[in-house]
């Protein structure tokens, strides 16, 4: 088979392929996982999923549960999204009576919600001491001192001050001004949310039934910069960590969903293709061997066929992952180990006919060695008819590598699907009804599995043309 | 000649479970064995505590010559070969010795009663959901076939391929969070509530809790047979007795249930078995799911508390299951085909 040849053979292919729908519809969504694939660094909104998922210091400014932000969309109420406030307004000033400076950050943020975030939280990375005070600016003219924050002595460290714990002695003392006695006395400073108190409009009942006061807040941070030769705050920024956040929303452990169903793409494509690619070639190597060499060698394969045929994949591949604990490559070739068998009957009764043909005649009358015939004459031929059932292969073992997830004996060191949900059904998801952690993960499986369904049906209608409708 | 088929398929049969049991023995061979040790050891520290007025090296003494005798007794100190042999030997007599922690609904340890009383369980639900599936998959294929490239036969083509890679235990996860805890129509898992009713209401309890699970298993089911059964029957139809039988006259009916249906029985035989096969593997996860107490849970269980025993054990009668259900596929074959019961070389 020359290139010319291969290049015939793939353009009738071509011009049978694309008269069906259902499978230029799979080809397509396959492209696209492929494009998601390729350009997943521009497409995570959570750059570091793949190494930091289970690293929960990493999720730790979101909100757990929340639901996708387009919720919004269909609620009554709508809540605050969780942003990112980057890119301050600064001005600098210097300080009464000495030589350092004062550095001041305004945030603006237009808050529109009906329902207050859950925290705002500031974070920065500090060279030198820096003492600072927060405060904010509320769209009625009125302001709150929140807090004031002082670690000594940091060096490239990174600071972390959550106003929903810091703040409550001083938002206590600006509430107090207006609610009613009756509130007052249900109210103290341990208790109430400051962040909620924030949001609200001054007005008696605003302890007891906070209403959300929109407009645009300025969020300011004074920063003292004692010795401003060396003082760094590099990369200030303030997450507003609102009750719904993101594409997809965030699980009970605050992590962003949509990140690891992303993430989670290249390893369904990776474990499907792989494990399809590889257990083809080989039943495609050993059907043709044992139709080959026929007789005792033929026996013994069909028996070890047999022997490999008569077990059930699932629960080899879970007692197996239970006892051994396995990486994702070991649970690939134990799924090798069961799905080679497949296209393995078809093939022998295709090698049995090829066998006898003039050409392989005559490949060994030429002294051909018997692997060169296998491989130069038989698997050629063979290989492109094996092409639908590699297809129709891989969403099986994407779904058993689901399964193994699920039951949480998958590979730690990834992100998968199956992962997902195994988390998903431990954190009771099922019971509290968290729909965008459950949906999203299994919709994943069954579109792969739709789309390699299509691509396999459709291949198989051209190479079997037998099972074509009249 | 049938008989002979069958004797010899069966013989077969059990030659490949041995050879698949003694695999398995010898991967798993390192684990089983230290839970054997660590269950000897615990079985000589319960009989020390029964042991009074003993001194010090009296109590070493009956210790070291308590396991010296139980580690005789279960070939511990037999070369590697012969214990996993001997391993193989006691799985395929049903011996499989006593669980971690896992006990039966009466409170035994015993490894094969903990199993036996959970085969039923899973028999009756998967049973009923085959029989269901093929039923209708089988109806819905015949109907597909008699108009192929109908609006029926596209549409019911393309959920067929749209349901393909759709595990069934996350359909069952929606399920339950829609019909249980959103509408509080059906209880959440099990086979029974607690207490067990009595009399006629114990049968309209099972039934309540068995229809979530029965209609996860349909919805995602029939496609599959449908779609299999319509390309058999596509096949047949094409067929010049068909031709001829309708050239005599004969009502389609009678074509379709008669002439083609018989001629398909063979393949729609495998096609049912193997699917009812298949689900072995899709039940483990599912009936983890729905808590249904059957095999496929107590892979959950067992897994959860890491109970080796019960794992290996419920493995070898899960292949144990499946194995028979691959005889009787070839000997109902063998039966509904004569060319096969004629069989031979010949």
């Amino acid at each position: 088979m020359n290139l010319k040849d291969t290049r015939r053979a793939l353009l009738e292919f071509w011009n049978e392929f694309r008269k069906d729908t259902s499978g230029l519809i799979g080809l397509g969504i396959l492209a696209l996982f492929v494009l998601v694939v390729i350009f997943e660094p521009v497409i995570l909104p959570w750059k570091d999923v793949n190494r930091k998922w289970r690293n929960i210091d990493y999720w730790i400014d979101n909100s757990p549960a929340a639901p996708p932000a387009w919720t919004n969309l269909f609620a009554a109420e709508k809540k605050a999204v969780t942003t990112q406030l980057r890119a301050p307004g600064k001005a600098e000033s210097d300080m009464d009576g000495g030589v350092g400076k004062i550095l001041t950050l305004t945030f603006p943020y237009r808050f529109t919600a009906d329902k207050a975030p859950l925290d705002l939280i500031f974070r920065a990375t500090i060279t030198g001491d820096v003492p600072m005070t927060f405060s904010v600016q509320r769209p009625d003219g009125t302001g709150i001192e929140l807090v004031s924050h002082f670690e000594p002595g940091l060096a490239n460290q990174g600071i972390r001050v959550t106003l929903n714990n810091e703040a409550n002695a001083t938002t206590f003392a600006f509430v107090k001004d207006y609610v009613s006695e009756a509130d007052l006395s249900s109210l103290n400073s341990g208790s109430l949310e400051p962040v909620t108190l924030i949001f609200a409009k001054g007005e008696p009942t605003m302890a007891s039934k906070p209403m959300a006061l929109k407009g645009d807040y300025k969020l300011i941070v004074k920063a003292m910069l004692i010795d401003p030769a060396t003082a760094v705050i590099a990369d200030p920024h303030f997450v507003v960590s609102g009750a719904v956040s993101g594409v997809l929303g965030t699980d009970d452990m605050k992590r962003d969903i949509f990140s690891g169903l992303v993430a989670g793409i290249k390893w369904a494509l990776l474990i499907g293709l792989m494990t399809s690619a590889i257990s083809v070639f080989v039943g495609v190597l050993y059907g043709i061997t044992s139709a080959y060499y026929g007789g005792v060698v033929d026996s013994a394969m069909q028996f070890i066929y047999q022997i490999v045929n008569s077990m059930p994949l699932l629960p080899v591949l879970i007692v197996v992952s239970a006892i051994f604990k396995p990486s994702i490559w070991f649970i690939v070739l134990v799924m090798v180990l069961f799905f080679w068998t497949g296209s393995v009957m078809t093939v022998r009764s295709m090698a049995l006919q090829i066998k006898e043909e003039t050409y392989v005649e005559a490949a060994r009358a030429l002294g051909a060695k018997n692997s060169r015939i296998i491989f130069r004459h038989m698997m050629p031929i063979l290989i492109p008819y094996s092409f639908a059932s590699m297809a129709l292969s891989v969403p099986s073992a994407i779904v058993y590598e689901s399964t193994v997830s699920l039951l949480g004996l998958g590979d730690a060191t990834i992100v998968t699907w199956g992962q997902i949900l195994h988390d998903a059904m431990a954190g009771g998801a099922v019971l509290n009804g968290v729909w965008w952690w459950i949906i999203p993960p299994g919709l994943s499986i069954a579109i792969t599995g739709m789309t390699f369904a299509f691509l396999g049906f459709a291949m198989d209608k051209i190479l079997h043309p037998k099972l074509q409708t009249r | 000649m049938y008989k002979w088929f069958a004797v010899k398929r069966i013989l077969k049969g059990v030659v490949i479970y041995a050879i698949t049991i003694f695999l398995l023995s010898a991967l798993f061979n390192t684990v089983s064995e230290a839970t054997q040790r660590s269950q000897i050891e615990e079985q000589i520290r319960l009989e020390q505590t029964r042991l009074k007025n003993l001194l010090p090296a009296q109590i070493q003494a009956f210790q070291v010559e308590r396991r010296a005798n139980l580690i005789r007794q279960f070939k511990l100190d037999r070369p590697i070969v012969e214990r996993i042999i001997f391993r193989t030997a006691s799985i395929l007599t049903f011996n499989f010795g006593k669980s971690m922690t896992i006990t039966s609904s009466k409170g035994e340890r015993d490894v094969s009663k903990i199993i036996s009383e959970t085969i039923p369980r899973s028999l009756i639900l998967f049973v009923v959901a085959a029989a269901i599936e093929i039923a209708f998959g089988i109806f819905l294929g015949l109907k597909q076939a008699q108009k192929p490239g109908g609006k029926l036969d596209r549409t019911t083509s393309v959920v067929t391929m749209v349901v393909y890679g759709m595990p069934v235990w996350w359909l069952a996860m929606i399920i339950i969070m829609f019909f249980v805890y959103t509408l509080k129509l059906f209880p959440s898992g099990g086979i029974h509530s607690v207490p067990m009713p009595t009399g006629i209401m114990y049968f309209v309890d099972m039934l309540w809790h068995i229809i979530l699970p029965l209609f996860t298993l349909l919805v995602l089911g029939f496609w599959g047979t449908a779609f299999v059964t319509r390309n058999i029957v596509l096949g047949i139809l094409q067929e010049d007795y068909i031709m001829a039988a309708r050239a005599r006259g004969i009502p389609e009916r009678r074509v379709l249930f008669g002439h083609t249906l018989r001629t398909a029985a063979p393949p729609l035989m495998t096609m049912a078995i193997l699917g009812l096969l298949g689900s072995i593997g899709g039940a483990i996860v599912f009936e983890g799911i729905f808590s249904w107490p059957g095999l496929g849970n107590l892979y959950w269980i067992a897994v959860q508390q890491n109970d080796i025993p019960v794992l290996l054990a419920d493995l070898a009668v899960t292949i144990g299951l499946y194995q028979v259900g691959l005889i009787s596929l070839d000997l109902l074959y063998g039966f509904l085909d004569p060319r096969i019961k004629v069989g031979g070389k010949s």
